[in-house]
This record gives structure tokens, sequence and C-alpha cells, in this order.
């Protein structure tokens, strides 16, 4: 039978049709199901005469406000940080004093094996387990805020800032599940229809700080910020938000222009979230870690106390550290910090970890009187580790998502620059106020 | 031996069907509440009365018009696997805008069972639905249920088992779009037919209406 008829018929179809309707076919078809479904529901659904105000609406009157809307959300934002930060501490202290415990038997080994023990292990993957509690705490935040519905609040309020930048809101979703991990955060643009809002969604996701990029914020802001810890890590988060949205603007007026489409925010009820429905979450997320902790952190720390054993590492390290001079921490251990944290940014700690044969209640110390680091060092250190390369499992996600090399190796080399000018200016202008 | 079945849920994004999805199959699958959290079609298993079901998860989507990829697999499963029942998780808070999906469920011929889930919240806001009146008027069994609390899973268990075999009919839904939409439909649905292959594989009144619809990856498998 032959195809083309019908797709000729089906031409002619059209035509007709919208001569007599004056409108696209498919309108009146959906205009069809919907009058059907209105039909139907006469007969099914008895509403009562006068709706009421639900609580959701009451709610949703402040939350969404023109004006509240933004700062509630960032207000929100905050106060999960510092409820992170707060109460991780004691359990930090704790898991510190186990792994200082095990570091002082270690030492009692002599040979190869004492320091692989001492240095490499408990120094390294120590360095990185012990963020277990403001991880997990995160991911509690997350899903509290998540399970209740503000969530989708949220994404309906940066609706407004998204559309200046040509996204629409169903593009914030992506970037607040990126907070917990890049990778859903990626997959998730799959919702977006238009394929320009779709790249330009995921090239931007990276940006958004996720659960691994915390230990890094967590260690450095807690020792050289240590009174205002929690707002130096929330200004970590905002700064990926603001670099998210310039880039996504950027994308918008060069590589990917034209119209972004249209799409209707549904706000889901609030709903009290269930204790058995935020662990589930946490656990979910914190579990990813856990394995993380036990198989690629732990490779990658045991690799990189071999090349520091032998001596081999301090070589690599001199050879890239110059690029990071301008930015403030060219030495050789930041360098090779970050060339490992290419594998999963929680390296970066352990990698520290191990050179510095500390655990993380003294790695702070050690990095400061080692490498001279100022605050202002490691206020642009962190900022460079938001937002340079994302970690392997992402790149290989953008790869499978745009189907194709292209993307994937991008997103490589323009955060890392982004990353690189962004840690430089704040260097080099923060040294002319800050001695 | 026991029987296989193979079944798919499909809803709106946040009608609750990756929790439909959670209690039949036990699994602990993410479940947030906003749209868009399953993204991908996830399986899982359960076994009743000696079936063993192999419950498919689908992209929560509006419609099936395929315009973004999500909506593409979520009909492409249903079109091309023809799983023995299509479940259509449905918010009872939401009817009007839910049933649009369970509508072009109904046409594609899919065997559709709507699962009528947040009837809790259907109550508090004192919506009063007529439950077998919509289940006549759709042609496809409904159940009611409250999926967070785990209330509904038995029943819509037997109905799955009682629509794959055949116990139960699902009538399948045909819209009147009106006389001369109708006409074309008609005359579009006739030359299809002569198509052995394209017409077996799918309804040719389905493929009618989304030739209609300019629907782009139907209007491919003609070129």
């Amino acid at each position: 039978m032959d195809k083309q008829e019908v797709l000729q018929a089906n031409e002619q179809s059209l035509a007709h049709l919208r001569s007599i309707y004056g409108d696209e076919t498919e309108t009146v078809i959906a205009d069809a199901r919907y009058g059907f479904i209105s039909g139907l529901l006469k007969d099914v659904l008895k509403k009562p005469p006068i709706e009421r105000l639900t609580l959701s609406d009451k709610i949703d009157g402040v939350v969404v406000n023109r004006w509240l809307g933004i700062p509630l959300f960032l207000g929100i934002m905050y106060f999960a940080f510092q409820f992170v930060f707060t109460l991780s501490v004691p359990f930090m202290d704790w898991i510190d004093a186990g792994f200082g415990w095990l570091a002082g038997l270690a030492s009692g080994i002599s040979g190869w094996g004492g320091s692989l023990l001492a240095d490499g292990i408990i120094g390294g993957v120590g360095s990185v387990v012990i963020f277990v509690p403001p991880i997990f705490l995160l991911f509690i935040a997350i899903a509290v805020v998540e399970d209740c519905g503000y969530m989708a609040r949220a994404a309906f309020v940066m609706d407004r800032v998204m559309h200046k930048v040509g996204l629409h809101g169903r593009s914030f979703i992506p970037m607040i599940l990126g907070f917990g991990c890049n990778i859903p955060g990626v997959m998730a643009a799959r919702t977006i229809e238009n394929p320009k809002d779709r790249l330009t969604t995921i090239l931007i996701n990276p940006f958004m700080s996720c659960g691994a990029r915390l230990p890094i914020f967590v260690l450095l802001a807690g020792y050289f910020f240590s009174a205002h810890a929690g707002l130096v890590v929330f200004s970590m988060y905002i700064i990926g938000i603001i670099v998210a949205v310039i880039m996504a603007l950027v994308f918008r007026k060069t590589l990917f222009r034209g119209v972004s489409s249209h799409f209707v925010m549904e706000l889901p009820p609030y709903r009290l979230p269930t204790v058995k429905g935020v662990l589930t979450h946490m656990w979910e997320r914190g579990r990813l870690f856990l394995r993380k902790a036990g198989t690629i952190i732990f490779g990658v720390v045991v690799l990189v106390w071999l090349l520091d054993y032998t001596g081999a590492l301090e070589p690599i390290g001199r050879i890239i550290a110059p690029i990071f001079a301008p930015c403030g921490f060219g030495q050789w251990q930041a360098a090779v910090s970050l060339f490992f944290g290419f594998l999963a940014k929680e390296v970066v700690v352990g990698t520290m970890g191990t050179l510095f044969a500390a655990e993380e209640g003294i790695l702070g110390g050690a990095i400061a009187a080692q490498l001279g680091w100022t605050p202002l060092i490691a206020f642009a250190f962190m900022v460079f580790c938001l937002l340079y390369v994302p970690c392997v499992a992402a790149i290989a996600t953008i790869k499978s998502e745009t189907n194709s090399w292209r993307w994937p190796i991008f997103a490589i080399f323009y955060t890392t620059a982004i990353a690189w000018i962004v840690a430089t200016l704040i260097f080099q202008i923060g040294s002319l106020f800050v001695t | 031996m026991a029987k296989e079945i193979t079944i798919a849920l499909a809803g709106n994004p946040n009608s609750g069907k990756t929790t439909v999805f959670n209690n039949l199959t036990g699994a602990r699958q993410h479940v947030g509440n906003w749209p868009g959290v399953t993204v991908e079609k996830k399986e899982g298993r359960c076994s009743y009365q000696g079936y063993n079901i192999r419950v498919v998860d689908l992209p929560g989507v509006y419609s099936l018009t395929a315009y973004s990829p999500d909506e593409v697999v979520a009909r492409n499963f249903i079109v091309e696997e023809k799983p023995d029942v299509v479940v259509d998780i449905v918010d009872a808070s939401n009817l009007e805008r839910n049933l649009y999906l369970a509508v072009q469920l109904l046409e594609m011929g899919a065997r559709l069972i709507v699962a009528l889930n947040m009837m809790d919240e259907a109550d508090s806001r004192k919506y009063r639905i007529d439950v077998e009146e919509l289940s006549r008027l759709l042609g496809a069994p409904v159940v009611p249920m409250v999926a967070n609390h785990n209330q509904g899973t038995e029943e819509l268990l037997k109905k799955i088992i009682k629509v794959a075999e055949k116990e139960i009919p699902v009538k399948g839904l045909v819209i009147n779009y009106g006389r001369e939409v109708e006409e074309e439909i008609a005359s579009l649905e006739k030359l299809i037919s002569k198509d052995r292959e394209l017409s077996e594989k799918y309804p040719p009144r389905w493929l009618a209406v989304k030739l209609l619809e300019r629907d782009e990856d139907i209007t491919k498998k003609f070129n």
C-alpha cells in the first residue's frame, strides 16, 4: 500500500478542515477531547457550591508572592544551611575522635603498610567519611523542603527570573535537583520539550552545587571562616545559581537562540512530610555517597598515597600548579587535589587528607600552615571547586543524555574556564583590599 | 507455572504514580511531592494470586502528543510493547486535567484501568465523585485509592488480573470529533487499513486521528 497516498490524503483533509474551522485541526481535536471530559464531569463530579480557599491557597498567597517569594526562598535556603552546619558539628567531632584513635593505632605500625593505613586510608578516606553528618543532614533538609511541596513553589518563584534569561520554570526543577547530585539534575531535563531549552538546562546544571562539594566547603569554611561558616557555604550555593543564570542568558543569546516555550507550573498541595519518607529520601541519596567513599574515593586515595609515597606525585603537581597561581592557590598539593577531584569532588578533600596525613579536625590547620592559605585564598579555592569541571559520572550522564561527545567535552572546558576566571577575579580583586 | 502479566503505570506528573509503583512492588523509589521525578521508565515485579506481574512505571506526562522525550518514552512503550494492562493513575482532586491522558490512552486502545488516587484529598475538598458513572462513561474499570496510605492496592491488583484475563471488558473510547472531522477520519482510516503492516500494529482510527493532529512521530511512519 502506498503510504505516500495516505499522507497526501491527510494534507487534503487538513486543508479542508482548516477551511471549515479556521483553526488548526489539532486544536479542534483537543477541544473535542476537553469537551467530552467536561461533559462527563457534569455527570460524575459534584463540587461544593463555593470552593473555599484551601490552606494550600492561603500559604501560596504569601509564598509565591511577587515581592516576598525570592527573599523567602533565600531565607529558607539560608536556614537550611545553618541547620546542616550547626547540627553536624558534634557528630563530626565524634567521627573525628574515632579516626584520631585509629590513626594513633596505625602509627604504631612501621614501614609502608603503616603509612598506607595512617596517611592513605585513615587520612584520605577518613577525611571524607567525616562529612557523612553534614551530607546526610543536607539530604534531610532537601527531602523536607521537597516533600512538603515547597520545592515546586521555589521553581514557580524562580520562573520569573528564568523567563528573563529565556528559560522557563521547568528548567529550575533540574537545577534544584542538582543540589543533591547533578546526575538526576541533568536527567530531569528530559521533561523539557524544546531542545534548545533542554541543552541549556543540561549545560548549566553542573553549577548547581551538589552534595559532593559540601565536604570541601564545610572543611574550608569551618576553618577559615569559623564564625560565619554557614553564611560562606550558603554563598557558594548562591554563587552557583548566579553563574548558572548568567550562563543560561549567554547561551540563549549565542549558541541557542530562539524563543523558549511556555509551561504552566503545577503547584502540588502542601503536605506534612512523613518521617519515613524523609528518611527514605535521605538514605537514597546518602547511600550513593557511602558507596562512593568505599569505592572510587578509596581507590583514588590509595592511588594518591602510592604516587606520593613513591615521590611521583609532587612532579605531576608542579607541572599543573602554575596554572592556578593567578587564582592564589598555585601550590602543587592544591593542583593535584583539583586534578583528582575530576573523578569525584569529595576526592579534593581526600587527597588533601592523604597529603597532609590528617583528618578533618586538623586538616584545615594543616592547609593553612603548610600552604600558607588565607581566608581569601580559601574562598577563591572553594569557588573554583564549585564551578570547575563536573565529575566523571556527571560528564558521562551529559554524554548519554545529549547523545554526543560534543556537549560533555564542551562542558568540561567551559566550566573550567569560568571557574578559573571567577577564582582569579576573586583573588586578584580581593588582594587589593585584604592583605 | 505462574502466569506472566505486564502492566504499565501511566499518569500525570505528581499524581502519585511512583507511590503506587512502590505499593505494588515493594520498591522504595524516590517519591517527590513535585512533578517530574520519574523521567525514565522503571521496572519492578510483584506476584499476586499466582500471577507474576511485571510493573513498568512510565514517566509522568500530561498527554501523549510526543512533544518531549518523556512523552515519547511513555507512548512508545504502550503502543509498541502492548502491555496487558495500563493503569492510569489519576488525581481525583484534579479530574479535569488528569482525564485528558486517560482519554488518550483509551483512544489508543490500551486496556486501561483508571486508578482514582488521592481520594482523601478530593474528600477534604468536598468533591463527590460518582465512581460507577465515571467507569461507565469511560468504558474502563475505575478503582478509588489513597496510595499514600496504601489503600486500594489490593482492589487494584484484583482488577488488573481480571482485565488481563479479559474477565472485565475494556470497551475503549470513541470520541466524536464532529461531523466534518469524523468524515476525514473515516476516509483516512480506510486508506490506512490497506496497509496491513501498520494497521496490525496500531489501531487505524488512532493513526488517522494522530495524522490529523500532525503528530511528527506518526507522520514519520508514513514516509
